[in-house]
């Protein structure tokens, strides 16, 4: 006859123990790196837009991030970030400058190219196409989700750079030209690589897509 | 144990300080919004934590001054940098005004630190109560030297003093630094007027900006003087021709 043999109590704990180690490990390494995870990605073909000719759509790994763009109050910048948009340039673009929960920088072609990326001159970069003159604007706010072309500290040195605001900024007002407002998929950009030591991103996120609206 | 503590401590220290939006047009960290909405354009902005800025060794420091001190100086503050127009302030590049208290420079207490390449003018909301407002004007005009430095020449300024008289090689190589009206002027406002030309200038001009009527009485007796307020007027209005003084 077989002798039923109960657990003791150290080895109920032991067991549970091993239990919860296994849902961290398990979170650690499949849950944590989906940064993905809980993140809705919209589809810009479902959505209705007013002025869909001023709509653009931004896709990196976790999704889309749906940006419209003023061309009434900064037109010349307007055109220029259509332009770069249509030519395809910002493919494979990286996320060179972000700071977590403050902005997120792009659009370095010279040297923020995935397959040609130089960590000693990025943010530096041009476009090849000249710079623009800062259409400043006292009207409109700087406020979450603003996009703005960025420069370097003098005006009338934007090119191809953009950055979107993840925080509200009521002093970049009249200093920088805004250039649209992200309307979905705000989310989306908490996802971009940082680091948190530094502006500038050792292994940065790449933009996968850059393109103009398309019923 | 405290070797943990250490080292917890030095992390603390030696991580960079998360910038907001407002270090990339001031250079300054640790600041926040105080005020915005002026009609001269000025943003008033206020330090959160004690910051540390400058372009050698940091030497410029100040620390926090409480809601209370910036509520009860906020309106005389506001009141005279409410004189400028903000056309005027444009030309001179100036659009930020950082209160805090206890502006140090190298160490040495001072009213003002102007930086027109980040259009900031950061004030020492603690400075000497009896001359704070003159100083606010003092440390603007430092800004307009700074922009206009072919406007305001030293070597013209120093002609309309006495022969013998010379300044010293900078404000604080000096101990003229008393703020106080002389009563007998012969040429000089404030012993501080003393140390140097661009002092010198700047005393005349916070003078001009707060206390006119006392500086037309002063000319009366004081040639020195009166040429140099008619050469600071012209040369300021050629930067505005709208300025207003007082």
């Amino acid at each position: 006859m077989i002798e039923k043999v109960k657990q003791t109590t150290s080895e109920k704990l032991l067991l549970a123990l091993f239990i919860v180690l296994g849902l961290v490990a398990i979170y650690i390494f499949f849950i944590l790196p989906q940064k993905c995870l809980f993140i809705k990605d919209y589809n810009p073909k479902v959505l209705s837009f007013e002025k869909p000719k001023n709509i653009v759509v931004l896709n990196i790994d976790c999704g889309n991030i749906i940006i419209e763009l003023y061309p009434e109050n900064s037109p010349k910048s307007v055109e220029r970030f259509k332009m770069l948009i249509s030519l395809g340039k910002y493919n494979g673009v990286a996320f060179h400058r972000v700071i977590k929960n403050v902005l997120v920088q792009s659009g370095d072609l010279e040297f923020g190219k995935k397959d040609n990326y130089n960590y000693l001159y990025i943010g530096t970069g041009k476009s090849g196409f000249g710079t623009l003159r800062s259409e400043l604007n006292e009207k409109i706010e700087f406020v979450t989700g603003t996009v703005g072309m960025a420069r370097t500290t003098n005006l009338d040195t934007e090119d191809s750079q953009f950055f979107i605001l993840l925080q509200d900024a009521p002093l970049f007002k009249g200093e920088y030209t805004p250039i649209g407002k992200v309307i979905y998929g705000l989310e989306v950009l908490d996802t971009i690589t940082d680091d948190r030591r530094r502006e500038y991103v050792l292994r940065p996120d790449f933009i996968n897509s850059f393109s103009l609206f398309e019923k | 144990m405290k070797f943990l503590f250490l080292t917890l401590l030095s992390i603390c220290f030696f991580l960079p300080a998360k910038a907001n939006t407002i270090f990339y047009l001031t250079k300054i960290p640790n600041l926040k919004v105080y005020h915005l909405k002026t009609s001269n354009d000025i943003k008033y902005l206020t330090a959160e934590k004690p910051f540390k800025v400058g372009i050698v060794q940091n030497n410029v420091q100040c620390g926090v001054a409480s809601d209370e001190e910036v509520e009860k100086s906020f309106p005389i503050i506001k009141a005279n940098f409410d004189k400028y127009e903000k056309n005027f302030l444009n030309k001179i590049n100036l659009k930020y005004v950082v209160i805090c208290k206890n502006l140090k420079v190298s160490d040495i207490n001072t009213a003002g630190v102007p930086n027109h390449n980040v259009k900031t003018l950061i004030i020492d909301i603690g400075f000497d109560t009896n001359h704070f407002e003159r100083s606010m004007h003092h440390e603007l005009f430092h800004m307009v030297d700074d922009s206009f430095d072919n406007l305001f020449s030293k070597k013209e300024w120093e002609k309309f003093n006495t022969p013998l008289f010379k300044y010293a090689e900078c404000s604080t190589c000096t101990n003229n630094l008393d703020l106080t009206l002389i009563k007998d002027t012969r040429g000089f406002l404030t012993e501080y007027s003393m140390s140097t030309a661009s002092e010198d200038m700047a005393e005349i001009f916070s003078f001009l900006m707060t206390d006119k009527k006392r500086l037309s009485k002063i000319v009366m007796d004081d040639s020195i003087i009166s040429k140099k307020i008619s050469f600071l007027k012209n040369e300021i209005l050629k930067i505005d021709e709208n300025f207003k003084f007082d």
